[in-house]
């Protein structure tokens, strides 16, 4: 489970920064995010929506914690990210886009390396191995270099890598925005299958399709505030409008 | 600390199969010095050899005296004299390359020669070729004719030539080769060491701190259950380990190659031998291994601040200049170690190598070295933890 209670980031900003904001703009820091309250829960896939800029990244790296909160709280696998965030890291897994691998090693290399910060045993190890790497098909290129893999292949490794450790909670930021749709495909059967788990998993995205084939429960962003907060057929169940893109298009002009 | 081992392992794995990195850590020493001293060794050899060699056009206007100096000089081997040319053409043949010196006697010379004064003899030549070889050659065929007047003017007063000598010196240098050497060319060891040391620590600092940021990694490192500390530690390792490497591979390089260079004397090559000895080296690579940790917390934190690979790079590559310039100030004559240049970093170690080498080291003044170079390297290294700490470096434009 994660909570987020009251949770704002405020970033200092450069004077390059504030030229590139315009006249407008006078202050010298910036609210990432501001207050924002919310809960994810076991089973559920919880969707962070929001255009680009609106916070959904900066509030991932909070509950990751790689960022440390401004003011509020975050609760990951029970465990206070300010408090302990190594044990809140222990069980959590974290995805991005990008792959995040290292191009020189081998994918055995690079699941064994995250095996290991983990402190995963070797018998646990080896089989948990074994289990994913014929689930995803890794088998027959893990002793070749990730740089002379396949884009399909590399986001193999890194799901492999993300979830070696069998982690309770799983962070997608924006999982899908560099790939293709047979690659994105991968991710979303990843998110079901973590679903079906009973994992926590919180996943960012601006793509209205993945909103409406993976969300339990949404949250919309924006400018560093949330919008609308509440379970997926709420939001369909209050929409003013005909299509997902479209509602949450008014949401974000009428904020 | 349990990951710190973890971490530098796949952080040196990956760092040894970056072709970019082995080609300056590995290759680069360990080629292209030695193979810079064989070439210009080998090279300056022939061309002197040559020199010396060289088949000398003189043009001689006597006017009729120094008909001895004339003999003398058809005589000698190498020497083309070449009589009749106007004497007052002598610049102008040598500027045109027609010849290459001109040696002109006063038409009174053996006028004045017989009344014991001194004939003159003008010499005209190009100091800026061979080696000056043609004036060495000529006057040494020059001086064996003075002194040939010399003894017959002697001879003629009936007087002993050692009267001349007023003083009888004696010189006796205590210097051993080895000091001899160490402070003649002492200064190059320190700087192949310092600057290989830099260059092998400058692409792993840049590939493990802005090239992981760059990749996308460092985002989900941060994110394994594993202090900053711990992470930051094993990529430090990692890069004051390549600087090292890279600094004996250079040293390696240079002591396989000057045993193959046979134009080296065998004293010479005894005093060099004594100071690539494992105590020497040990006792410079001490010396190194602070200034590598300062070095290698110094390029991790402006990498860790660059926004990419390539920013790190500018940032980077003009401080190889810095590097330089304290070693290039150690190897000028007159510069000592001493309480005040013992604190200068990396000019410290410049100049330490070069009395280590030498045998003239202080241990007060080594010791303040030390004591400089780990204070400088613990506080660099604090620093830079501090730096990774902070969002601002690492989320900087990301």
């Amino acid at each position: 489970m994660i909570t987020v209670e009251h949770l704002t980031k405020t970033f200092k900003i450069s004077r390059q920064q504030r030229r590139e904001m315009g006249p407008g703009f006078s202050g010298s820091t910036i609210d990432a995010v501001y207050d924002v309250t919310f809960v994810c829960k076991p089973g559920r896939v919880f969707t962070l929506l929001g255009p680009n800029g609106a916070g959904k990244t900066t509030a991932l790296r909070l509950i990751a914690t790689m960022l440390k909160p401004s003011g509020g709280s975050i609760t990951v696998a029970g465990f206070d990210v300010a408090k302990a965030p190594v044990e809140a890291r222990k069980r959590m897994g974290f995805l991005t886009g990008s792959t995040g691998l290292y191009d020189r090693l081998t994918p055995d290399e690079m699941v064994r390396y995250y095996a290991e910060l983990h402190d995963m045993d070797a018998q646990t190890y080896k089989r948990r191995r074994e289990e994913l790497f014929t689930l995803l098909g890794i088998h027959d290129f893990a002793g070749r270099r990730i740089g002379k893999l396949s884009s399909g292949m590399k986001q193999k490794v890194s799901i492999a890598r993300t979830i070696i450790h069998n982690p309770d909670v799983v962070v997608f930021d924006e999982p899908t925005a560099a790939l293709d749709v047979v690659t994105s495909r991968s991710i979303i059967e990843l998110i079901k299958s973590c679903r079906e788990q009973n994992k926590t998993i919180i996943f960012s995205t601006h793509r209205m399709g993945e909103v409406s084939l993976l969300s339990d429960d949404l949250a919309i962003i924006h400018k560093g505030r949330l919008i609308f907060n509440g379970s997926y057929k709420d939001f369909q169940s209050q929409m003013q409008t005909a299509s997902v893109e479209d509602e949450f298009v008014r949401l974000v002009e009428a904020a | 600390m349990k990951h710190f081992r973890t971490i530098f392992l796949k952080e040196f794995t990956d760092t040894i199969r970056d072709r970019r990195t082995l080609f300056v850590m590995i290759i680069f020493p360990l080629l292209l010095v030695p193979l810079m001293l064989i070439v210009v060794t080998k090279l300056q050899t022939s061309s002197i050899k040559k020199a010396e060699e060289k088949i000398i056009r003189v043009g001689m206007v006597t006017h009729g005296n120094a008909l001895v100096l004339a003999d003398m000089l058809m005589q000698r081997k190498g020497l083309r004299v070449i009589e009749g040319i106007p004497a007052d053409s002598a610049e102008a043949f040598i500027q045109r390359d027609s010849l290459d010196a001109v040696i002109i006697v006063a038409q009174d010379f053996d006028a004045q020669v017989a009344q014991l004064h001194a004939g003159k003899v003008k010499l005209f030549y190009k100091s800026s070729e061979d080696y000056d070889m043609v004036k060495r050659r000529l006057t040494s065929v020059l001086d064996g004719y003075e002194k040939t007047l010399t003894a017959a003017r002697f001879k003629k007063l009936n007087l002993d030539e050692s009267i001349v000598n007023a003083v009888q010196l004696e010189e006796h240098d205590v210097a051993s080769v080895k000091e001899r050497l160490g402070k003649a060319v002492g200064g190059m060891v320190p700087y192949i060491f310092v600057i290989f040391c830099f260059m092998g620590s400058m692409y792993p600092a840049i590939d493990l701190a802005a090239g992981e940021k760059e990749r996308g990694t460092m985002e989900t490192l941060l994110t394994a259950p594993v202090s900053r500390f711990e992470i930051l530690l094993g990529k430090f390792a990692v890069v004051v380990l390549t600087g090292i490497l890279s600094a004996g591979v250079s040293i390696l390089g240079i002591f396989v190659v000057v045993r193959q260079i046979e134009e080296i004397p065998p004293e010479l090559m005894q005093a060099i031998m004594s100071i690539l000895d494992v105590k020497t080296i040990l006792l410079v690579f001490s010396l190194l291994l602070p200034l590598t940790i300062f070095f290698a917390a110094f390029l991790l934190s402006l990498s860790l601040f660059a926004k990419s690979y390539k920013e790190a790079q500018s940032l980077i590559s003009p401080l190889t200049i810095l590097v330089i310039l304290p070693v290039l100030v150690g190897v000028m004559p007159g510069i000592e170690l001493s309480t005040v240049t013992a604190m200068i970093p990396v000019l410290n170690v410049s100049l330490a190598t070069k009395d280590i080498i030498a045998g003239t080291i202080k241990p007060m003044l080594l010791a303040e070295v030390y004591l400089t170079l780990i204070t400088l390297g613990a506080l660099s290294l604090w620093g830079c933890t501090k730096w990774f700490e902070r969002e601002e470096t690492i989320f900087r434009g990301v």
